[in-house]
């Protein structure tokens, strides 16, 4: 059923929330799991700078120690869980827009399930903060498992 | 020479709305996002991808971009106009202070290799504290920064859009408020556009309109013919002695303090040094900075032109530009357009330097606002209250000091107390004051320690603050008249204020570090590599290059 399932992850406790599940899916699928973390663009020009946006834009990843080592952490943690069953992750680091890139690299690779965990927000914090699950769920038509942060205590 | 505006018009000025120039406004905002688009690299698929780097020349223009401001492009030859000699300590202290960061700043801190202005501060003193201070002090200087920048918006943007006519504001409150709510909007979107490209475009469209409307002005006049900037000089027999005679508006002492304030507060603006951290290596950040100088010069070598110009032809047109009443200092913000408007030149060319001058202090603030907000969501909120704050938290907290930052600047540019020129200058001196020495010698004397540096900070913060609030800034005292001090306002004026204050925070600094004890080894080293003669891979930051070689030197257990 499943082949290729994409864990997207900023490393937060709500995206966390996901990875058993989607670790459990892969290993009953025997799938492939891909773990993908996005550096939010707009969040990197409004906490680091415009000029840092240009930076990872360059691809000088490398140069941004404290950047690298969120990315890292977020998809070495999918690794990890995984890892315990046996199964290998392929980890990816990108930037743009986090729901364009996650659509983006799913397409790209066949994904044949995302699953992404997201906040139980009240109607009023949905409109204001908005939610890149729930942009994900409109942009694609890839089956897309949502694990609720609240749910799941 | 800045008494309290009694109603911010500047007479002379035509005040209504001008459909051409309107449409010339809305579409330089508006190439500004699509030049933008255009240039968005995609999106960055795999980030261990290296792509196209930014050359010197682009780095120079977008420091130009980032730099000319409402305060380069109207404030300072309003002042040259109405304060004539005393005006050039603004030439004088914007680009020297250029050398400064050439010279002992910008390829030490491309070595340093953080992020933000704090970030350096912090790391390098080893203390949230000191982070903290840096990045409220960064805050502040947005905050400061931007109400000169709103005033030229507002002044600027009633010769193409007229009064408003909104019950219980002034047509410039109105238009202050409509152009802050626009650069808001601006920012929202601008950052996912093509940064550096963007701010090249910016700085040509900007730099075209300014010296293009210096030639025309000085042509139909009959004043110049292809070189304003040298020919003037012929003008200056024919105006007023008030123009040319040395110290006439303000003392030599104003004049050594301005300068100086303004020369190293240059060299300790945060949304300035930004730029250092980020580029290629270290001769780029060398040639950057000369690039740089030389595209802010050409509006320099400019602007005491286009003021000889507009106080000839006020003094023609208007009424006597010095004397009782004289030019008012709204009129001598606007002198840029109102020159070329008294010039006799067509509505759409007036209003195509006008949208230059809009559109400079826009792209400023935006720069500014984006140096506040990193400082409260990276420095303070994602560094000091929520280190595991995820990048969305992160982005809400920026969004809402973006907020902040608006709704203050609105609020202390209601009514300016002072010209454009001026008003920036005060957050030049908070610069010069509280952040240079902390740069400097955190840089260059490794013995720099936390307890010198908190205790630099905060008694700068301090003595910045005691002229600001004799003067009576932002009606905090006496419903805006202030203490009055003479002594302090003679000797420690705040469009000065660095001139006794910075040298008092470098000893202090210096005084503390030297009765504490020393910093440790390891901070020692960072600051040695940060100019040590050995090239240095530029994909290391200086803390990696320590830690590396720290554990070279030990040896292994096995």
């Amino acid at each position: 059923m499943y082949e290729r399932i994409l864990i997207p992850t900023d490393g937060s406790d709500v995206a966390e929330v996901a990875v058993d599940h989607a670790v459990d899916l892969a290993n009953k699928y025997d799938a492939d799991l891909h773990a993908l973390y996005v550096a939010d663009t707009e969040a990197i020009n409004l906490t680091l700078g415009t000029e840092q946006v240009d930076r990872i834009r360059e691809g000088r990843f490398s140069e941004m120690p404290e950047l690298r080592e969120d990315a890292e952490a977020a998809t070495g943690h999918v690794s990890d869980a995984a890892a315990a069953h046996g199964i290998e992750v392929v980890e990816h680091h990108s930037g743009g827009v986090p729901h364009q890139m996650i659509v983006q690299y799913a397409e790209e690779n066949d994904v044949d399930l995302i699953v992404m965990g997201s906040h139980g927000r009240t109607r009023v914090g949905k409109v204001v903060l908005g939610s890149v699950t729930a942009k994900t769920l409109r942009s694609t038509h890839i089956p897309t498992l949502v694990v609720d942060y609240k749910g799941e205590f | 020479m800045m008494g309290p505006v009694a109603a911010l018009l500047p007479e002379g000025l035509n005040v209504s709305f001008k459909l051409l120039p309107a449409i010339i406004v809305v579409a330089m905002m508006s190439s500004f996002l699509v030049i933008g688009y255009v240039f968005k690299v995609a999106d960055t698929a795999d980030m261990w991808v290296a792509g196209r780097s930014i050359g010197n020349v682009e780095n120079g223009m977008a420091i130009g971009a980032n730099w000319m401001s409402a305060a380069s492009y109207l404030g300072m030859a309003a002042l040259i106009a109405l304060s004539g000699i005393y005006g050039l300590a603004f030439v004088v202290g914007w680009t020297t202070g250029y050398f400064v960061l050439l010279i002992f700043l910008a390829a030490q801190m491309r070595r340093f290799g953080k992020y933000t202005a704090p970030d350096f501060v912090g790391d390098r003193f080893n203390s949230d504290t000191a982070r903290a201070l840096a990045a409220i002090t960064t805050f502040l200087i947005g905050f400061v920064y931007s109400i000169g920048q709103a005033r030229g918006m507002g002044l600027v943007g009633l010769y193409i859009f007229g009064d408003l006519g909104i019950p219980g504001l002034s047509g410039y409150q109105a238009m202050m408020i409509l152009f802050m709510v626009i650069t808001i909007g601006y920012l929202s979107i601008s950052g996912m556009l093509g940064a550096t490209k963007n701010m090249v475009f910016q700085y040509v469209v900007l730099i075209v309109a300014f010296l293009v409307g210096l030639l025309a002005t000085g042509y139909v006049t009959g004043y110049s013919t292809i070189l304003p900037q040298i020919e003037y000089g012929q003008l200056i027999t024919a105006l007023s002695a008030e123009f040319s005679a040395p110290f006439v508006h303000a003392s030599y002492y104003l004049w050594i303090a301005t300068a100086v304030s303004l020369v190293f507060g240059t060299a300790g603006l945060p949304h300035v040094l930004v730029r250092f951290y980020t580029v290629e290596n270290e001769r780029t950040a060398r040639w950057s900075t000369v690039w740089g100088l030389f595209f802010i010069a050409l509006l320099y070598l400019s602007a005491p032109a286009y003021a000889a110009f507009g106080t000839s032809l006020y003094s023609n047109n208007i009424g006597p530009t010095y004397g009782d009443p004289g030019m008012s200092s709204a009129a001598g913000d606007v002198i840029v357009v109102l020159a070329t408007q008294l010039a006799g030149l067509p509505s759409w060319f007036v209003g195509f330097v006008a949208a230059g001058g809009i559109a400079a202090a826009v792209a400023t603030v935006a720069g500014l606002f984006i140096a506040g907000s990193s400082a409260i969501s990276h420095d303070i909120y994602a560094n000091i209250v929520k280190e595991d704050a995820s990048q969305r938290e992160q982005l809400i907290v920026g969004r809402i000091a973006i907020l902040a930052l608006g709704l203050l600047t609105i609020a202390a540019a209601f009514d300016p107390q002072a010209p454009i020129a001026a008003l920036v200058s005060y957050a030049f001196a908070l610069a010069a004051i509280v952040l240079f020495p902390m740069f400097f010698l955190g840089m260059w004397w490794e013995n720099t320690n936390r307890p010198g540096a908190l205790a630099g900070m905060s008694s700068g913060l301090v003595l910045w603050l005691i002229p600001m609030l004799n003067e009576g800034n932002f009606g905090l005292v006496n419903g805006g008249a202030g203490f009055g001090i003479e002594v302090i306002s003679t000797w420690m004026p705040a469009i000065g204020s660095a001139l006794i204050a910075m040298p008092l925070v470098f000893v202090i600094t210096i005084a503390v570090s030297l009765m504490t004890p020393e910093p440790d080894e390891e901070t020692k080293q960072m600051v040695r590599q940060c100019h040590s003669p050995e090239p240095m891979p530029r994909n290391m930051t200086a803390e990696e290059m320590v830690a590396r070689r720290t554990d070279d030197a030990q040896p292994s257990d096995d």
